[in-house]
């Protein structure tokens, strides 16, 4: 065998050698970075789903609106604490919307979504800033982002007084839909006299018709 | 004109069943076969994709803009809900907050109203045909209630992002699910689907002045 030859080959098994030894410690790299980001998505879901105590809470029956089935939403009365300030009110809520389904078939929005900020403006404009896990880990479908939304909106307007309309944020952003279908760019009427009259809808699907807020762009 | 609206596609593939089933090649199949049928009834169809392509929002609402007395479709199937069943839905805006009044002191007039525009705004086209689009929802699901035991008897309001910039009436068919259904029993409902838009079509032409051709 030619010596030119020899050293090539002597420089290729080298370079196989190296390159096997940087596959393996790139998976491991991306293993452990797999690892840490989930650790670290348990650890926020553990402190945001930590319950809020506020100074001002007090005990009262409360209406969330959680899946009565495949195809609809219905409230279900559940006694808890409920601050007086609107906006903790309003995180109390959808914290218990998203945590405490009293099954695993009535569940609406994601196990690993997370509420991570809300606020209120002065027009009556509640602005409710969701985790990513919302979108990517929402079924797709009109009918499933449709009760996703609802449900969000319905336990708002049921259990806070004086809020006017809902914007959904994803990870602090606007997003174009949910997953895909609902459109998130507009606003969700609540409390209003313009949202549908039950007798446009009321016969087909009770629960989710007459409750979908004038969702909007 | 009726534009056949099969939703996703490409990287997008919509909803997804346990046994691999996807949203966006099911409608596609749905969205052939009912072009076949409405195009048998003597109805123009057009599809806005007819390959595994998954043209923007805009560019589907588009198509269809480009026609005069078009009537836009969007077929979809869902994740959930009860499998065999179908929803019709229409779109669905908010109510705008009325803005307070800058000047208050005696005397103020109160603002002139913007003046009046024949240019729609992109994103809320579809406002000015929501009552069309809502009969047209209804027509539909009728039917869609005789043939899907167990469906809805009125159309839903949701906000479809597919159709708030269609300037046609517009209407979303779901069918659920890919969860619970087989890829045939599916794409067996293309029949159904294609009789009830002809029909709600039909009854729609006869009660206002919307000439589909």
């Amino acid at each position: 065998m030619p010596r030119n030859l020899k050293i090539i080959l002597g420089l290729l098994a080298i370079a196989v050698v190296i390159g096997l030894i940087s596959l393996h410690s790139l998976r491991r790299h991306i293993q452990r970075l797999a690892e840490s980001r989930a650790a670290e998505e348990q650890a926020r879901h553990a402190v945001l789903a930590l319950p809020i105590s506020t100074p001002t809470d007090v005990t009262v029956k409360a209406e969330i609106f959680w899946a009565a089935g495949p195809d609809r939403i219905a409230p279900v009365e559940v006694e808890m604490p409920l601050s007086a300030d609107p906006v903790e009110r309003s995180r109390q809520l959808l914290l218990a919307l998203i945590a405490n389904p009293p099954t695993g078939g009535q569940r609406t929005l994601p196990a690993d979504t997370t509420l991570s900020s809300f606020y209120i403006l002065g027009d009556g404009t509640a602005v409710a800033d969701f985790s990513d896990a919302i979108s990517s880990e929402m079924p797709s479908g009109i009918l499933s982002e449709e009760m996703a939304v609802n449900s969000i909106a319905r336990t708002l307007e049921s259990n806070v007084p004086g809020l006017r309309r809902l914007k959904i944020l994803i990870h602090g952003q606007e997003a174009d839909t949910l997953a895909g279908n609902v459109d998130l760019t507009g606003f969700f009427d609540l409390n209003s006299a313009a949202a549908p009259p039950p007798a446009r809808s009321a016969t087909a699907v009770p629960p989710v018709a007459p409750a979908a807020p004038g969702a909007a762009h | 004109m009726i534009v056949l609206d099969p939703a996703h596609g490409g990287t997008d593939t919509g909803a997804r069943g346990e046994n691999g089933v996807a949203e966006k090649d099911i409608v596609l199949q749905i969205a052939r076969a009912v072009r076949e049928q409405l195009s048998r009834d003597a109805y123009r169809v057009l599809l806005t994709r007819n390959d595994d392509s998954n043209p923007s929002y805009d560019d589907r609402a588009a198509l269809a803009n480009a026609y005069r007395d078009a009537i836009f479709i969007s077929l979809h199937v869902s994740s959930t809900g009860t499998p065999g069943t179908a929803r019709a839905y229409y779109d669905q805006f908010s109510t705008p907050i009325p803005q307070p009044s800058v000047a208050t002191g005696p005397g103020a007039k109160p603002a002139a109203a913007p003046p009046a525009s024949s240019l729609a705004v992109w994103e809320q086209a579809q406002r000015p045909y929501l009552d069309t689009s809502h009969r047209l929802a209804d027509l539909i699901q009728a039917d869609l209630a005789q043939s899907f035991s167990g469906s809805p008897s009125a159309s839903i309001a949701a906000p479809v992002r597919a159709l708030r910039s269609v300037t046609e009436p517009a209407v979303a068919i779901e069918i659920s699910s890919v969860s619970g259904s087989t890829p045939d029993a599916l794409a067996a409902t293309a029949g159904p689907v294609a009789a009830a838009i002809a029909h709600g079509i039909s009854a729609l032409r006869q009660t206002s002045s919307a000439g589909v051709k």
